[in-house]
């Protein structure tokens, strides 16, 4: 039985491999996958450094409240609520519009919900350094912003890098629920070339799919290492 | 009121920290060309009050004052006469950026604070080609001068983590000086050193004084107190408890806890 099973595995991974179609399907899948994890990450690291940026500044003047105040709610639910629940509400109330595009929807969702994520990760990254970098800096006379770009900005980097690739990563792997509002991705692809009209089987579909993932996190684990190397010049010894 | 007044001059200052009262009414002026030794058990406000000297902690009562210049917001008690609408002008008129003040008066840190991600060099040309002070250049010559008298020269490119604590605090001393502070303030110096180690930076520090910087030192070296000091300060529960010259302070002392904490350290 198991060995029926993987023999006709191996030549299912072949057929899925050498049928155009079946490339064809994956790789429009992987188009969506890519799309909305980059987009997603944009957003995600903007709104993100954004969201850090008025959480860490001291707020002695009272304009600073509100702001504040938003954005302890923003992370408070966007975190508080599952991702698949985020999505539906995007798709389903909020941009529920005609012609609206799914990508534009899904990108807003994930880069949403990371922002909240990546917001947490920088505090956590600024707050890490010293507070005698920061006295430092200041004792000498430079402003807190100026103390910020050129000491603490520079030091919390390091520390944030490793956490926000963490991130970045499980988003990718978190858009493949995105079939859920209709849209054709990665495991999507899988799930149709398995099913009843193609293969009819769906072992060798989603390992297949499960490798594409797998490179494109591992390109990216890569690509963070040598970031990595490159920001930890100063830790020599 | 003179004309000439002291460098540093701190009225009535008070300092809480929620509901902890650290400091309870100090009122203390440096000259300039004094050194002051300020000695004190820890958990005294001794720290605390360095640190209000340039507002690292902003005093919740009192006024600070740096060179004729007021550095905190003006104390009501302090100008009973005074209205709210000349409070308001009188603040105009003596007061200075925070900034700028503390561009004056150099900082060293018990824990160095060298700047992780800068090499020496930058570390002591960034605050003074990032305020203007100094050209790049002038900034650039200026420090390696001063790393060349400690004898640091070589070690101008490379990052803080490679240098023992002992070059840190030389170095951080250098950054401050750099500036050319008009007075510089010392928050236990030594107190995180290896004791090899606590030589190097005392020997500097002296050198500085006999140069006629003024300066004002938190420490816990009795005998930095008793060479280099010209006036040594005891400092327990938040008040100047007793305040004289070395000889004098060490020699004669008239408070109960001073006499037991000496007898403690000496």
């Amino acid at each position: 039985m198991l060995l029926n099973l993987s023999a006709g595995f191996f030549e299912n991974i072949v057929t899925i491999f050498s049928s155009s179609k079946f490339m064809e399907m994956i790789l429009e899948g992987l188009k969506c996958t890519l799309i909305v994890s980059l987009g997603a990450t944009l957003i995600g690291v903007i709104l993100g450094t954004l969201v850090a940026i008025v959480k860490i500044i001291p707020s002695k003047s009272k304009l600073m409240i509100i702001p504040n105040f938003i954005c302890d709610v923003y992370v408070t639910i966007i975190r508080g609520t599952p991702m698949a629940l985020q999505l539906f509400i995007m798709a389903f109330v909020i941009f529920a519009i005609r012609g609206f595009p799914m990508e534009l929807t899904a990108i807003l969702a994930f880069g949403i919900n990371s922002g909240a994520y990546v917001s947490e990760s920088i505090r956590a990254g600024i707050l890490s350094v010293d507070i005698g970098q920061t006295e430092a800096g200041r004792a000498l006379g430079l402003p807190y912003s100026k103390t910020m770009s050129k000491i603490v900005v520079p030091q919390a980097i390091k520390n944030v890098i490793p956490s926000i690739g963490n991130e970045i990563i499980a988003l990718i792997k978190e858009t493949s629920i995105v079939s859920m509002i209709g849209m054709y991705d990665l495991t999507l692809a899988a799930k149709i070339i398995g099913s009843g009209q193609n293969l009819a089987t769906y072992f060798a579909p989603m390992v297949v799919v499960a490798i594409f993932y797998l490179a494109i996190v591992y390109t990216l684990t890569f690509i963070i290492k040598i970031i990595e190397r490159r920001l930890r010049a100063s830790d020599r010894r | 009121m003179t004309d000439v007044k002291p460098i540093i001059q701190i009225k009535n200052v008070h300092k809480s920290f929620s509901k902890l009262e650290v400091l309870k009414g100090v009122s203390l002026d440096i000259e300039k060309g004094e050194k002051v030794v300020i000695i004190g058990p820890s958990g005294s406000g001794k720290s605390t009050l360095l640190r209000c000297m340039n507002l690292l902690e902003v005093p919740t009562m009192g006024e600070v004052w740096l060179d004729n210049k007021l550095l905190t917001k003006p104390c009501k008690n302090l100008h009973p006469d005074l209205s709210v609408k000349e409070l308001k002008e009188y603040y105009k008129q003596n007061s200075i950026n925070i900034n700028k003040g503390r561009a004056e008066m150099g900082m060293v840190f018990q824990h160095f604070n060298l700047f992780n991600n800068l090499s020496v060099i930058d570390n002591m040309t960034l605050a003074p080609v990032e305020l203007k002070l100094k050209s790049k250049e002038q900034a650039v010559s200026d420090a390696e001068k001063l790393l060349e008298r400690i004898g640091l020269l070589d070690k101008k490119d490379v990052y803080p983590a490679t240098l023992s604590g002992g070059q840190k605090q030389r170095i951080a001393i250098a950054r401050a000086l750099n500036m050319n502070p008009k007075v510089l303030l010392f928050d236990e110096p030594t107190s995180a050193l290896d004791p090899e180690m606590v030589g190097e930076v005392l020997q500097l520090m002296k050198d500085l004084a006999s140069e006629g910087m003024t300066m004002v030192v938190v420490t816990h070296e009795m005998g930095f107190a008793k060479e280099v000091g010209t006036r040594v300060i005891f400092i327990d529960e938040g008040i100047i408890k007793e305040e004289n010259t070395p000889e004098e302070f060490f020699a004669n002392p008239k408070d109960a806890r001073l006499k037991e904490f000496l007898s403690k350290v000496l």
